[in-house]
């Protein structure tokens, strides 16, 4: 007998019945929160498909049904439409799920001793409810990782990283008195970014927002749900961040957006956000390079140099991992630099291979047609002896079913495509 | 602030064999060396006292009761005979015991041949090729295990010996590594006792049951430690003879001891050693450290976390595993009798391992938090080639107990005496009648050898022997991210046991770099 000509399930068996209170034609109806709450008894492995707290809130956004994974979780692809949201983000605000960033908790005694021999920055400056960008590397000065680092109290912190590196921080904290866990499940996140977004947590009831400086954060309470709000985000404009419990995560979200919306506030999915960062000029772990353990050929993992971080490495303190290598490699220069590619061009292009005299040198990581510029951008690693060649890059071109393939040439981007002033103003813009 | 108003060239922190090996044999290449031992005597599990504080007149081996491997070249060097030490036996034969008083000698000539064909002639005629077979890998491999620093070409330096040894021996050695004991006995020999004892011999002091896969290894690793010295052999006086020599030797050389100072911190200056501090708050200055405590603790408590990278923490060898091997020592009335046991063998190291089913299931007992019904053993009875350790017509037996574990379930507190009562039952199906001459008997569990003698985690005998832990995975003596602080204390290369080797070995590299510079 096929599964076809198999009998109906056997009409008595109560949990294969529709249930009456959903009813499937109705667009609007709620969904059912159990579907994606995992068992009891499962496995916190068991489960392949991981939602984020904020899914169903986000879910209601979505006209277009794309979602993508973002380490692991399925977060949204596109809400409403590229352009939609795109006008959102650069002409208002654009609030968008960072729930799968791997957050840990660093506190104790010694949770500053282990900061600073951990990342290549002094981290002893950094004052409470502040934030500070992060590099750490392995011994041979190779970048594991990089974060926002934000101190939550005197002894204790929050690591925000794109990867997970609870490994190396458990190894790194032997012998000291300092605990580390993952609270990547107790914390929801949200980024709420664009020239108003002040103005749409004013409007949410965060009075006195815009007197908060570039990357500081503090504690607060939205419609009465306690909430860490921080200046902090990847889009190059004004832009917050609020870390909160995940249970309150969804109210949070849509007292927010109900709040925003008069101010243009759109919901934005993962293709903005990396197109965001990409006309900011930021690198992402495990795209542009891969972390040293992770790079089987050593060559796809960057020092700090060639990353373009040379003010964030301090030899001036005694000790921190990848210290000695990298002294080593300190007065020279590095053979490779991670950099901004503007490529002419007025259509959406993919490109990968940029190359100078006809010889590969480098190759573009991310890449991006950026509405604001009119032209295709990009991030790439590219032979610091090649960067003051003529640079080209090898794009390929659909018009429907047809391929072009181009040599476009391509030039470096000296600063950020968006990169406004109102990003460091305090008190920041309520209005554009 | 120098201690004294004496200034040192070097500290050696931990009197161990391998500390006092590292002191004399710095203090032979005319450094100025200060020796520090926290605890109120030297020498570590390597010492000879009273079975109980009642009994002060017999004398016991306390924790290990054979010189197995010391190396004839510290012999030599640090001239240890003209500082006490003689060996009332050396190179003692082994003898499998057997309950029907059938006992056997690991054949070492022809009449040990003979007596074994007399049992089973198969396995008789086996021996001797299966002998010169472990032999001839053994001495193959002796050169890379005992270097004086690990170096990064072993394999490469291991085919070349292989294939100067002959076409197939690379091919058999690399089936030997690998492989257990058990398997390698099952194929060559029948007869229970021999493989016990063989099997026995390969897994004493590991958690590893005869089955366990690198166990052949240990077979070889035994054997060539074996041939640097002069075979398993008793000194006159036991162990303690061999501390109070290498402490003469330190001091024939200037060298001073000190115990009871307990080292808590390095001194730094910049990135290189300046010195110590001790509990007492003194400072003593010297520009060079030799550790003899485990590499962690070292590392950890010594140095402390802030002065390491996180990559350099990740290489240091794990955790020791936690000791594996009881002690017991017994004072009798009299020579206990073994039937069948030839008289000249009683000064012999006594095996008594029935078949290698039992091994396998002790070590089975043991990873559960057991003690086996049945324990195997290794014995000597020092009194009967060292007259003057007991009162003239009484004896000492000295019986290490494998797989006794760490941990028992139930706790040891409510089963030593199960572990004392099952050993002395199994000792008396052996010797009738031992249980009635018994004076005293002192039980050392692991955890007692850890706060009484100061082996960490109880571990004394020998760490984890498996390939994967020697050479290279082992922590060398200059691998210390300080410049001036070395190691050479168990978990370092080359290995355990006591040989003294890590820390002769590295006072030799240490003096051979002084004159290079």
């Amino acid at each position: 007998m096929t599964p076809d000509t198999l009998p109906p399930p056997d009409a008595s068996d109560a949990g294969d019945r529709p249930r009456p209170d959903i009813d499937p034609l109705d667009e609007r109806a709620a969904v059912d929160p159990a579907l994606f709450e995992q068992p009891a008894d499962a496995s916190p492995f068991a489960r392949a498909v991981l939602t984020t707290p904020l899914h169903l809130a986000v879910a209601a956004e979505s006209r277009l049904n794309r979602w993508t994974a973002w380490n692991g979780f399925t977060v949204a692809a596109l809400l409403t439409g590229f352009d939609d949201e795109y006008r959102a983000l650069r002409g208002a605000a654009a609030l968008t799920d960072i729930s799968p960033l791997t957050k840990y908790r660093i506190a104790g005694r010694d949770a500053g001793a282990f900061l600073d021999r951990l990342v290549t920055a002094r981290v002893a400056p950094l004052a409470v409810d502040r934030a500070m960008h992060v590099l750490f590397c392995e011994e041979n000065g190779l970048l594991l990782g990089d974060g926002l680092l934000f101190r939550l109290a005197d002894d204790e912190y929050r690591l925000v990283t794109e990867e997970t590196h609870l490994a190396w921080l458990m190894d790194s904290a032997i012998g000291l008195r300092v605990r580390v866990e993952d609270v990547g499940d107790t914390l929801a996140a949200m980024s709420l970014q664009g020239p108003l977004a002040a103005a749409c947590l004013s409007a949410a009831g965060l009075a006195g927002i815009e007197n908060l400086p570039p990357m500081a954060g503090r504690w607060t309470a939205m419609a009465g749900m306690p909430l860490y709000v921080s200046r902090t985000g990847i889009g190059g404009d004004l832009g917050y961040e609020l870390w909160v419990d995940p249970e309150e995560a969804p109210h949070v979200w849509r007292h927010l957006m109900q709040a925003g919306a008069p101010l243009g506030l759109r919901a934005a999915g993962m293709v903005l956000r990396e197109l965001a960062r990409l006309e900011a000029g930021l690198s992402r772990a495990g795209r542009d390079w891969l972390g040293a353990f992770a790079a089987i050929d050593p060559a796809h993992a960057l020092t700090p140099f060639e990353y373009g971080a040379e003010r964030q490495v301090d030899f001036g303190k005694p000790l921190f991992n990848g210290r000695a290598a990298l002294l080593g490699r300190a007065g020279q220069t590095p053979p490779r630099r991670l950099v901004g590619l503007a490529v002419e061009g007025l259509e959406p292009a993919r490109f990968a291979a940029v190359m100078a005299g006809g010889h590969p040198v480098g190759i573009a990581t991310t890449t991006g047609f950026s509405p604001a510029w009119g032209c295709n951008i990009a991030l790439a690693t590219v032979e610091t002896a090649a960067l003051s060649a003529a640079l080209s890059v090898d794009a390929e071109i659909r018009d429907g079913l047809t391929l072009r393939r181009l040599a476009l040439p391509a030039r470096l981007l000296a600063e950020p495509v968006w990169a406004p002033a109102r990003r460091h103003a305090v008190p920041a813009p309520l209005k554009t | 602030m120098a201690w004294g108003g004496r200034k040192y060239d070097a500290i050696v922190i931990g009197g161990s064999h391998n500390g006092l090996a590292a002191a004399a044999g710095l203090a032979r290449a005319s450094q100025r060396v200060l020796l520090l031992e926290a605890g109120p005597q030297l020498g570590g599990t390597g010492v000879t006292a009273a079975v109980g504080p009642e009994y002060p007149e017999y004398n016991v081996p306390s924790v290990a009761h054979l010189l197995e491997a010391l190396p004839r070249r510290i012999e030599r060097d640090l001239k240890l005979a003209r500082h006490g030490l003689r060996l009332a036996a050396r190179n003692i034969p082994t003898v499998m015991l057997d309950r029907d008083g059938r006992h056997l000698v690991l054949p070492r000539n022809r009449k040990d041949l003979a007596a074994l064909a007399e049992v089973n002639r198969k396995d008789a005629a086996a021996w001797p090729d299966f002998d010169s077979r472990i032999g001839r890998a053994a001495a193959m491999l002796a050169p890379l295990l005992f270097d004086a620093a690990p170096r990064r070409t072993l394999l490469r330096r291991l085919v070349w010996r292989a294939e100067w040894h002959g076409p197939d021996s690379l091919g058999r050695l690399m089936q030997l590594l690998p492989q257990s004991v058990g398997d390698l006995l099952d194929a060559e020999f029948e007869l229970p006792l021999l493989k016990g004892a063989l099997a026995l011999d390969a897994v004493l002091g590991t958690s590893d049951g005869p089955y366990a896969p690198g166990t052949a290894f240990r077979l070889l690793h035994r054997r060539a430690m074996r041939g640097l010295g002069r075979g398993p052999s008793i000194p006159l006086g036991g162990p303690g003879a061999l501390t109070d020599a290498l402490a003469a030797a330190v001091a024939a050389q200037r060298g001073e001891i000190r115990t009871g100072t307990r080292v808590v911190r390095l001194l730094l200056e910049g990135n290189a050693v300046a010195g110590v501090e001790t509990d007492d708050g003194n400072a003593i200055i010297a520009p060079l450290v030799v550790s003899a405590l485990d590499p962690r603790t070292t590392m950890f408590d010594l140095l402390g976390t802030a002065h390491l990278e996180t990559g350099f923490v990740r290489r240091l060898p794990p955790a020791r595993p936690q000791g594996n091997v009881g002690k017991l020592n017994l004072a009798l009335d009299g020579l206990p009798e073994f039937p069948g046991l030839a008289a000249a063998l009683h000064g012999a190291r006594l095996l008594l391992a029935p078949s290698l089913e039992a091994v396998e299931h002790a070590a089975v007992e043991a990873a559960r938090g057991g003690i086996a019904g049945d324990p195997v053993m290794e014995i000597t009875m020092p009194g009967t080639v060292d007259p003057a350790l007991c009162p003239a017509g009484h004896h000492v037996m000295s019986v290490l107990l494998p797989f006794t574990p760490y941990a028992v379930e139930g706790g040891w507190a409510s089963r030593r005496d199960e572990l004392m009562q099952r050993a002395l039952r199994m000792l008396d199906q052996y010797a009738p009648g031992l249980s009635g001459r018994l004076i005293a008997a002192e039980l050392l569990t692991p955890p007692d050898i850890e706060t009484q003698f100061g082996a960490s985690g109880g571990n004394w005998y020998r760490g984890s022997l498996a390939p994967a832990a020697i050479h290279e995975a082992r922590t060398a003596g200059q691998a210390a991210p300080v410049a001036g602080l070395w190691l050479c204390g168990p978990g370092t290369h080359p290995g355990d046991g006591v040989t003294g080797l890590p820390g002769y070995a590295l006072a030799e590299t240490i003096a051979a770099e002084r004159r290079r510079q």
